[in-house]
Order: C-alpha cells, then sequence, then structure tokens
C-alpha cells in the first residue's frame, strides 16, 4: 500500500489502516506535511444508490468549492494497488456520535453546532447541480422497491409509507443533498463544527429531507429530549437555514421529513442486516440490526400518534 | 420465519465472531478452552433451535398486505404499535422502557 501511495502522491509515512468493512478502506497516511485520509474500495458488494468513490470525490470537490467546511479534496485514484480510491485533507476532531452529545468539554460546541449545522446545509443546498450531473432524484418508490426485495412483513414500516403517500407536503424543487447530514457524519472540536464527513449517499431531493434527517431518534445517541441530534432543540436550527435560504420551511414539513427519515433509516437497518445475511459481509454488528430495527419501527409509531393527536 | 436474523442465524454470526475474531487473539490457555466450551454451548443452543416449529407470522403478513392496500382504519396504527412492542420485548426491552419513562416530549 505504501508504494502504491508513493506513485501518487510521492514520499509518505507508513500508511495504518483506520477502518475496513467489506466494501471500503480508510487509511491514515501523511504526505508532504500533509495529514491524509485515503478511502479505498475494498472489493467486496457495494450498497445499491450509494455513489462510487469517483462520484463521491467529485460531490467533495463540489462541496468544498462552494464553501462548505469539508475535508479538502486532495486526488482521485482510479488504480490503487488494483481498487478505485480517493485522498483528502484528515480533519481533526471528534467523529462518534455518543461522545458529541455526551462530553463535558464539547459542551460550547453542543451551542454552537444548530446554527452552524444550518450554515453548512445551506451552502450544500446551494451547489449548483449541474457541477454533479451525475446525482439522480430519490423517489419513495425506491424505498418499497428495497422493502419488497427482504420479503419479510414489517407493518410499521408500510404505516409510515402509507401515510407519507398521503400526506406529501407542496413539492419544492430539488437539491443537491448531503443525503446523511446528521450527528455521527460530522468532525466536531471544542468550538464546534470540523467538516461534513460521508458524500457517499449524496442525491438529488427536497432540500427539507436533508434538514430533517438529523432529528431522527436514533441519532441522537441516548440524548432523546434533545430533537437535533442529541445536542439541541430544533428551532434555532430551523430559523437559522431559514434565514439563509429563504425558503420558509414551516415545522410540520420538517415533522414529514423527520418521520420519512426514520422510514429510511428501519428500511436502512434491514438492508445491513440482508448484508450479513447473504454473506456480502458477514458481522454480528450488521445481523442485530435487522432485530434493532424495531426501535425504529417503534419511533414511526410514536410519530404516527403525535401525528393524529 | 419472520424476524432476521432469526435466533439461530444470530446464534451463527456470534459462533463466527467468536471463533474468527476473538479466539485468534486469546493467549490464555484456561481462557481459550472457556471460549471454546461457549463456543460448544452455542453450538447446542442452535441445533435445538433446529427442533423448533417455525414461527407463524401470517398474521403481520396480513396485516402489512393491508396497509400496502390502502386498508387503514384508525384501529390500525394500535394494532401494528402492539405488534412492534412484542418484538421489541424481545429485541431491545431497555429501549421501550425509555419510552416509557420518557413520555414528557
Amino acid at each position: 500500500m505504501r508504494d502504491a501511495l508513493q506513485a501518487v502522491l510521492g514520499p509518505v509515512s507508513e500508511p495504518v489502516l483506520l477502518a475496513g468493512g467489506a466494501s471500503k478502506e480508510a487509511w491514515a497516511v501523511d504526505a508532504g506535511g500533509e495529514r491524509l485520509l485515503v478511502r479505498r474500495a475494498a472489493g467486496g458488494v457495494i450498497h445499491r444508490h450509494t455513489l462510487s468513490l469517483r462520484d463521491e470525490f467529485a460531490v467533495l470537490e463540489a462541496a468544498y468549492e462552494a464553501g462548505v467546511k469539508a475535508p479538502r479534496p486532495v486526488t482521485y485514484i482510479a488504480d490503487l494497488d488494483g481498487r478505485e480510491a480517493f485522498a483528502m485533507e484528515r480533519l481533526d476532531g471528534e467523529t462518534i456520535g455518543r461522545r458529541i452529545v455526551q462530553k463535558p468539554e464539547l459542551e460550547a460546541a453542543r451551542a454552537a453546532l444548530p446554527h452552524q449545522l444550518a450554515e453548512e446545509l445551506a451552502k450544500i443546498h446551494a451547489i449548483d447541480a449541474a457541477r454533479v450531473p451525475f446525482l439522480t432524484a430519490a423517489q419513495l418508490e425506491r424505498m418499497v422497491d428495497e422493502l419488497d426485495e427482504f420479503g419479510e412483513p414489517h407493518p410499521a414500516i408500510e404505516l409510515g409509507l402509507w401515510w407519507l403517500r398521503e400526506n406529501r407536503p407542496p413539492e419544492r424543487p430539488l437539491v443537491v443533498n448531503h443525503g446523511d447530514y446528521r450527528i455521527g457524519n460530522v468532525v466536531v472540536d471544542e468550538h464546534g463544527l470540523v467538516g461534513i464527513l460521508d458524500w457517499e449517499f449524496a442525491h438529488l431531493d427536497d432540500p427539507v429531507r436533508d434538514l430533517g434527517f438529523g432529528l431522527v431518534r436514533a441519532w441522537r445517541f441516548g440524548v432523546d429530549d434533545k430533537r437535533l441530534g442529541g445536542i439541541a432543540d430544533v428551532e434555532p436550527y430551523l430559523e437559522r437555514y431559514n434565514e439563509l435560504t429563504g425558503f420558509d420551511v414551516r415545522s410540520e414539513e420538517l415533522d414529514y421529513w423527520e418521520l420519512a427519515g426514520n422510514v429510511a433509516w428501519a428500511i436502512g437497518c434491514l438492508t445491513q442486516a440482508q448484508r450479513h445475511l447473504r454473506g456480502q459481509e458477514r458481522s454480528v454488528e450488521l445481523a442485530i440490526l435487522g432485530r434493532l430495527g424495531a426501535e425504529v419501527e417503534y419511533e414511526i409509531c410514536h410519530l404516527l400518534e403525535k401525528a393524529a393527536a | 420465519m419472520s424476524e432476521r436474523p432469526t435466533a439461530q442465524e444470530l446464534t451463527e454470526a456470534i459462533a463466527e465472531f467468536l471463533g474468527g475474531e476473538i479466539l485468534p487473539t486469546i493467549t490464555d490457555h484456561r481462557l481459550r478452552f472457556r471460549t471454546l466450551v461457549a463456543m460448544n454451548a452455542l453450538g447446542i443452543v442452535h441445533r435445538e433451535l433446529d427442533a423448533l416449529p417455525p414461527e407463524d407470522d401470517s398474521a403481520r403478513r396480513e396485516l402489512a398486505r393491508r396497509i400496502r392496500a390502502g386498508e387503514v382504519t384508525p384501529k390500525t396504527l394500535e394494532q401494528v404499535k402492539a405488534d412492534v412492542e412484542a418484538r421489541l420485548r424481545i429485541a431491545s426491552p431497555r429501549h421501550l422502557e425509555r419510552y416509557e419513562n420518557g413520555r414528557a416530549e
């Protein structure tokens, strides 16, 4: 790996494997006095509906050019020891969700994050879609197709999908969505937001889809009463976003997309378990998500009760 | 068979984890031996589950089918929630308690 990297980046330190699943690897390496992170395909089956590393790199470039706080993209590598990869800046800070919502030394960061998250999202949603022409629009129907592939009955997901069809808010023009905008995919230090990571689920969608995804209870990491990712109430975040975009998003719209986010993640849990069951990536962590998805289904019921009240 | 992974599939995942990731890291002989015994015990559970009849999920299938067909009544949410609660009592009982304690919001 070191030789392969040196061929592209010049002299580098010994690369350290930080994470390696069946589909992607992450390597930490220093080159030319810069701390880099190399994301590389791992040969296994990649998720459907995720971007190739080439496209993910292009989205990161577009975001960085638009002034979004994100790791500086360094270079795309079509063939790094037989597989595609890209190098980007390695940001310093905390990424583990549970620590971000709990650590006492990150209290000031939690106070700053609602406005910062709104500001970065406003910039992402202003990215010119023509800059990333390979992005496609997500559809509610795609979630139904995914669910049908599993052949398991999930009445709560069905009821969530039914409600989403029946109560669709007026359509907004599609914008570039990050696709997984939440605590757990951001780097935070004691001052707040350092950068937005994980662009592989980027697609075109209603802007409120991104705005509401971070409210999903699973991303509150145990601090359930703070609706925005376990760090704060929603109102300052929503107000700042509206101020910057002029979109005038109503709180009922946010409620709708919070439910949609829960439905998407409930299906996501089943998808992850299928990766294990189909032998694409054998892992207890993936397997148990098939059962823990019931937690998300319970939240769907809870939100439907609130909507009916 | 409705809930995936099934109990049996979960024992397989645990056995693979113990055998593939934990066992190779254990150098202490006694711990190694006890881990192998634990894997044997897991094998017993796996075979015993083999002998059980599969779960009857016809009611859940029917409920899902009716909702998909748009047959939703004021009672439907109640039925769906009861079904999820029953599954959560197995999969994550503490999660259920957290909701019951934190009803405030």
